[in-house]
Order: C-alpha cells, then structure tokens, then sequence
C-alpha cells in the first residue's frame, strides 16, 4: 500500500461521506489501483448493493488519487481531476455492501491536460463494470 | 490498411481519412476536404480532440500530441502532417 485511507483526502478533494476509495495499492504512469470496502451505510448502496454510479466514482476518484499521488512524487502539487465523458460502460455485476473491490486504471491516451483512460472494478476476481473515462486534469 | 505495413500515398491518407472521420463524426465525405477546417467541420470540442488522436493512431497508426494540433486548421494541414509523420 502507498497511501493508506486515512490519507487519502491529503491527494483528492473529495470528502466525506463522499470519498469512494480507500487505500491506494499501486500507482505508476501505466497502472493505477486501489481498494475501497464498501459501508453498508455508503450514500450509492441501494438495497444491499452499490449502485453503478458509485462503482464509476470509483473508478474516477482512483484517478484522482493516483494523479494526486504522481503530481507529489514529482514534486508538485496533487492535481485535481473532472470527469470529462464516460464511454465503453459495461456493468455485469454489482457488489453487496460490507465488501471490498478492487479497481484498476490504466491510462491509455493523453492529449494535454486530457487523459483517456480504462478502468475496470473487481469483487473477489470477477469483474464488476469496466468502461472508458476521460479524465481533464486542472492546470 | 495500416500504415506501418505499407507506406500509404497521399491519396490513401486522404481516402482513409474521409473514410473513418466521415464514419465516427457522422459528417459526409464531401464536407471533407483539403480547403475546409478540420475543428468546424467535425464540430471539435477539447475532449473530442482525444478521440480523434485515438481514431488516427487506430487507422493510421500515427501518433499525433497537443502540440501537432497547433499546427493543424485545415484537412490539407492535417494530411500534410500525416505525411511528414509517415516519411520519418
């Protein structure tokens, strides 16, 4: 692990009760990921499951926090990232509050302050949703 | 066909380039032309442009930055780029 949850908010903007990632396991220029375990009080568990929308939050606050993380490795300042599209969405599951997924992205373009990236959540090895997200970094 | 396995003419860049750009835009093949601007015509916003790079790598397996974009109003500036890009 490289940024636990308890720092988490040192590299994103994102706060309570809206953070949707917890810890940050790796993150290089072609591979971010991370965990989250999902509270059954979480505000996007609906009916005993964590809706899309968070599993795609999921995936863009991963991107958050590996920016963030790679901004500060390189001396900077941890960049704040928006979803610019989601595209390519594909949701063959949901997970069950009180679990723990596992996300990983991999940006495949960029373009100046825009990055096209895939990310794809995992529960136990099965995959949960995967699309592509483009990613517009704040300079 | 992709460039790298056989060195495209100018006239396969063009015919290529209507091809997939008037498919993936939805803009007619006749709208694509040397004199006409490339961001006008595919209605271009900024997170376009990154589809855009992602189609011509796809299509003509050239990689083009922020920075070849400068250089880019037209279709004819575009196909010019490709060709130098191809020719190095």
């Amino acid at each position: 692990m490289i940024v636990s949850r308890e720092s988490v908010t040192a590299y994103i903007p994102h706060r309570a009760p809206f953070i949707m990632v917890d810890n940050l396991l790796h993150a290089t220029q072609e591979l971010f990921e991370t965990d989250f375990f999902i509270e059954s009080s979480n505000m996007l568990v609906e009916e005993g499951f964590f809706q899309a929308s968070g599993l795609i939050e999921n995936i863009a606050q991963t991107c958050a926090l590996s920016f963030g993380y790679l901004g500060r490795q390189e001396g900077g300042e941890a960049k704040i990232g928006f979803i610019g599209a989601v595209s390519k969405l594909e949701v063959f599951e949901l997970p069950p509050a009180s679990t723990t997924i596992r996300t990983r992205v991999s940006p495949l373009h960029q373009l100046g302050n825009i990055y096209l990236v895939k990310g794809e959540s995992f529960l136990e090895g099965r995959i949960l949703l995967g699309c592509e997200m483009k990613i517009v970094v704040a300079e | 066909m992709h460039a790298n396995e056989v060195k495209m003419s100018w006239e396969e860049i063009v015919e290529e380039t209507r091809d997939f750009l008037s498919t993936e835009f939805e803009v007619d093949r006749s709208e694509i032309i040397p004199e006409n601007s490339l961001k006008d015509t595919l209605d271009l916003d900024s997170l376009d442009y990154v589809d855009l790079v992602v189609l011509i790598e796809e299509n003509l397996n050239v990689k083009l930055t922020g920075e070849d974009f400068k250089e880019i109003v037209t279709f004819g500036d575009f196909y010019r780029l490709v060709r130098k890009k191809l020719a190095l």
